[in-house]
Parts: structure tokens; C-alpha cells; sequence
């Protein structure tokens, strides 16, 4: 008890990371909902790891002296810029494939993985500076979040969930039914787009802050959970959201209490919370 | 500006539709009318569901014109096979028929209760109100082509364009799927366009039959 008095103190030392932790937690699973539901999983595994890989190679950069930015010397940003580039372009690119129908997507998409994978090792690899902060990226331990880093993670993961509730309807009307959607005079390919760079930017800032391992889990496994136990759409997405925070929060008090890392901590709670939500599930008659 | 018969609400001057710039039909000439009932026949892979949409806007001609009368403007209501929507969403019958009333609400907004109502009422005009808060992965086939129809009469539709909504569903379902269509057709004046390769399944009403054969298009006035 005395630790979660702590924790929820806003002088409490680690304040950053625990928002940051629940901010992640609450808006992921609301991009991870179209993961689920378009079959895109695979595509949830991928996508950060390439992240990873922009953020690495933009590492790599900062130690070799060429910068992005001339006048921007912040490691961080140039971090930041190589994730939503690298993620933007591959998200892209795996768009177009795809609506051209060549070849099989699970292919593609582990064809990235396993390449992105590769770059990162070999970008972490030969930067002599930025191996140990990468390493704990990689583990996902989120701990040393600045301010600025803290207020711009309110400001865009807000801007983004104002922007999956406002425009919730088309999205899920082009995802779910697409010809309806033309029949409707909706311009599929402007949502799609606009649903693509949010992904993008989800995933590029929050590997930023947490690694590719933990955004994987907070995009995918809230809604694996919520779509068992719910019905309709609306609880879907409210439950999501819950069980990403509650799996924030409470990860966040376990690895305070006994001094584990809170990515990996995250995550397994997030698989407990699946198993338990199944076992529930199938103990109760007639769900 | 284009001359088109006083009743004609879409007419296709030869019109050729395929994908990729391949064409699968050329030289497609027919109107279809208000009040109209038509059923389009053809073998499977005969090019029924492209020229459906075609029809739609949702793939455009590779040649040739449509033209969509705009007075009254042509508001469709579609129904796709039911096979075609993937079941892992957890969408209720409800959920279903509120996307037809999307196009009236704007974003960030809430669901307005007027769109709510008109949603209950088309469920209620199919006979599947009870099933409301049923998830549409839980619906036998007669019954979720029956929500789907519910979700095309949510958009207001004055032409009805359904997509083989026979296919796969037993024959009591059949029957009552048939019956809705001639009630939506006969009582709300709906104009209709049917997909089928089940000849036995037409109706009495059907006015213009259409048959795909051979790669070509032959209209055929059934009264």
C-alpha cells in the first residue's frame, strides 16, 4: 500500500514514465482494435520492429555526426523522425502491396519483420554510443522519460484518440465493409490513409518511449481480450481500453514493488488477463 | 445535359466493365426504371457481381456511360452476400443497421437517438428486432441477409440492389427473404435489382429479367 501512495504521489520520482505507461495503455488497444479486426496481427508485430530499426539507424546517424536537422541537435528527435519514417514508409509500402494483390501477405510482412529485426542488431551494433539506451529500449524498460517527452506524448496520443473517436464510424465502416462504405459516398482511400498515419505515429512515438515489445502488447492483446468478452462494438472498445490500463498501472506497481523491468512486466500481465478472461469465459454457461 | 426517359432512373450506354483494364462484359445497353424489379442471371465468374458494381460506382466502366438520373438524385440501398463480411467483428444486429444511417450523422458525434429509431424500425420491418442485441456472427444466413436488408433500408434507398441474398440459406429462409423483397417492392415502391444463379427463386413481379451468357448481356421484359 505505502508503494502505491508513492506512485500516485505527483512528486513521485518515476511520475513520467507511469503517465506515460497508461497513456500508452489507454490509447494503443484503440489502434489495435483495427489490428484485430482487418487481420492486420502480423502487421502489429512488424510495424514496431521497423520503428525500431528508423530509431536505431537515426542512433547510428547522431554517433556518425549527420544529423536530420542541421540546427536540431537533440538525439531524441532525430530518433523520433527516423521511427515515424521508417514506419510510415513501410506501412505504406505494405499498403500499396497489398492493394496490388501481388504475392502473399504473410510473406511480405515476414519479410519485414525478419529484416528490420536484422538492421536494428546490425545499426545497434556498429554505433559504439547508443548501445546500452537501445538495448534497454529493446527490453522495454520504460524509465527515464524527460518532461518535454511526457507533455508531447499527452499532446499527440490525445490529438490521436480525439481524431479514432471523432472519425470512429468510417473507420470501422471501410474496414468492415468497404463497398458499402463507396455506395455511401465515403472516400475509402482518404480514411485508410488517415487510419494508416495514425498506426504510424502510435507505433513510432510510443517504440519511441516503451520498445517495440511492449507497444506489440498493449496494441494487440487488449483487444484479443476484449473482442472474447464482449458484445457489440462499443463495449469492445471501452473494454480494450480498460484492460490496457488497468494492465499499465497495476504492471507499473508490481515492477516498482519488486524491482523488475515494467515492459516485460506489462506484457505478461496482459497475457494473464487473456488467460483468465478465457478460462472465465468458458466456465460461464452459454458464452 | 443528357435526355433520359421520363420513369428511367439509370441508364448504361455501351458500357464495357472489368478489372485492370481486362474486360469481362463490352457493349452493355439497358435502363432500368423506376419501380422497376429486375433479376440478373448468370453463371458463376459471369461477371453479374462486377456489373452490380459497376452499377454502384464502386469499380468505374472501362468504357461507356452510365447515366444516373438526378431528378429524384438515385439513392441505392446495397446488400452483399452475407459471406463477404468477416465475422470476427463484434458488431450486433443493431450495430449493423446504424452504419446505414452514418452517412446523416456527423463526426464527433454522438449517435443520435432519431437514428437509433430508424434503425429499430428497419430490423422491425424485417422481423428481426428481437434479435437486436444479437451478434451478427450469431445470426443463421436467412437472418443476417435479413439485417443486411435492414441496414441498405436504413440509407433510404429508392433502388434496392441485392447480391445474391438467396445464396447458401435454407428453403423456409428463402421464402421468407422473398417475401420481404416483394413486400419492400410492392408497398414501399422500392425499384429492385436482384442477383441470381437459382432460376427457381424468381418471383411473379420481376418485370426485366437480365441474363449474362456467353459474355454477353440480353434484357429480356418478363410481363
Amino acid at each position: 500500500m505505502e508503494h502505491l501512495f508513492e506512485i500516485l504521489n505527483p512528486n513521485f520520482l518515476l511520475r513520467n514514465s507511469f503517465y506515460v505507461g497508461l497513456v500508452i495503455g489507454f490509447v494503443c488497444p484503440q489502434v489495435g482494435i483495427f489490428f484485430v479486426l482487418r487481420r492486420m496481427i502480423l502487421m502489429g508485430i512488424a510495424l514496431p520492429q521497423v520503428s525500431n530499426a528508423g530509431i536505431t539507424f537515426a542512433f547510428l546517424m547522431h554517433t556518425l555526426g549527420w544529423h536530420f536537422f542541421p540546427h536540431v541537435e537533440s538525439e531524441k528527435a532525430m530518433a523520433l523522425t527516423g521511427s515515424i519514417f521508417f514506419t510510415l514508409f513501410a506501412i505504406f509500402l505494405l499498403a500499396i502491396l497489398e492493394r496490388k494483390g501481388k504475392g502473399f501477405t504473410e510473406n511480405r510482412i515476414g519479410f519485414t519483420y525478419a529484416i528490420a529485426g536484422a538492421v536494428s542488431v546490425l545499426f545497434v551494433s556498429w554505433n559504439p554510443h547508443g548501445h546500452s539506451e537501445l538495448i534497454s529500449l529493446l527490453k522495454g524498460e520504460i524509465v527515464a522519460i524527460p518532461d518535454a517527452y511526457l507533455w508531447a506524448t499527452f499532446a499527440i496520443y490525445g490529438i490521436i484518440f480525439i481524431f479514432l473517436t471523432g472519425f470512429h464510424r468510417n473507420f470501422m465502416l471501410i474496414s468492415f465493409d468497404n463497398d458499402m462504405a463507396v455506395v455511401m459516398g465515403k472516400k475509402v482511400i482518404v480514411w485508410d490513409i488517415l487510419l494508416f498515419l495514425i498506426i504510424g505515429i502510435v507505433i513510432s512515438f510510443g517504440v519511441m518511449a516503451v520498445g517495440p515489445m511492449v507497444i506489440f502488447g498493449f496494441l494487440l492483446l487488449p483487444s484479443i481480450t476484449a473482442r472474447m468478452i464482449t458484445r457489440g462494438i462499443f463495449p469492445f472498445c471501452i473494454v480494450s481500453s480498460i484492460i490496457g490500463v488497468f494492465a499499465a498501472f497495476t504492471g507499473f506497481y508490481i515492477s516498482y514493488c519488486f524491482d523488475l523491468p515494467i515492459g516485460p512486466i506489462d506484457v505478461a500481465l496482459l497475457g494473464a488477463i487473456f488467460f483468465i478472461a478465457y478460462i472465465i469465459k468458458k466456465c460461464i454457461p452459454g458464452k | 445535359m443528357v435526355n433520359m426517359a421520363e420513369n428511367s432512373c439509370i441508364n448504361l450506354e455501351n458500357v464495357s466493365i472489368g478489372y485492370r483494364g481486362t474486360p469481362i462484359l463490352e457493349g452493355i445497353n439497358f435502363s432500368i426504371n423506376s419501380g422497376d424489379a429486375i433479376v440478373l442471371f448468370g453463371q458463376n465468374g459471369s461477371g453479374k457481381t462486377t456489373l452490380f458494381k459497376t452499377i454502384l460506382r464502386i469499380i468505374p466502366p472501362l468504357q461507356g456511360n452510365i447515366i444516373y438520373n438526378s431528378d429524384p438524385p438515385q439513392r441505392f440501398g446495397y446488400v452483399p452476400q452475407s459471406q463477404s463480411l468477416d465475422e470476427i467483428y463484434p458488431f450486433t444486429a443493431l450495430d449493423i443497421v446504424l452504419m446505414g444511417t452514418f452517412g446523416q450523422i456527423k463526426p464527433f458525434s454522438f449517435t443520435p437517438a432519431k437514428s437509433r429509431i430508424l434503425a429499430k424500425q428497419c430490423l422491425m420491418d424485417v422481423g428481426m428486432l428481437e434479435s437486436k442485441r444479437k451478434l451478427f456472427s450469431e445470426l443463421s444466413g436467412g437472418q443476417k441477409q435479413r439485417v443486411l436488408i435492414a441496414r441498405a433500408l436504413a440509407t433510404n434507398p429508392n433502388i434496392l440492389l441485392l447480391d445474391e441474398p438467396v445464396a447458401g440459406i435454407d428453403v423456409d429462409a428463402v421464402r421468407m427473404i422473398m417475401d420481404l423483397i416483394t413486400m419492400l417492392h410492392e408497398k414501399h415502391r422500392l425499384t429492385v435489382m436482384i442477383i441470381t444463379h437459382e432460376s427457381l427463386t424468381i418471383p411473379a413481379w420481376v418485370n426485366k429479367k437480365i441474363h449474362i451468357k456467353n459474355n454477353a448481356v440480353v434484357v429480356e421484359n418478363a410481363k
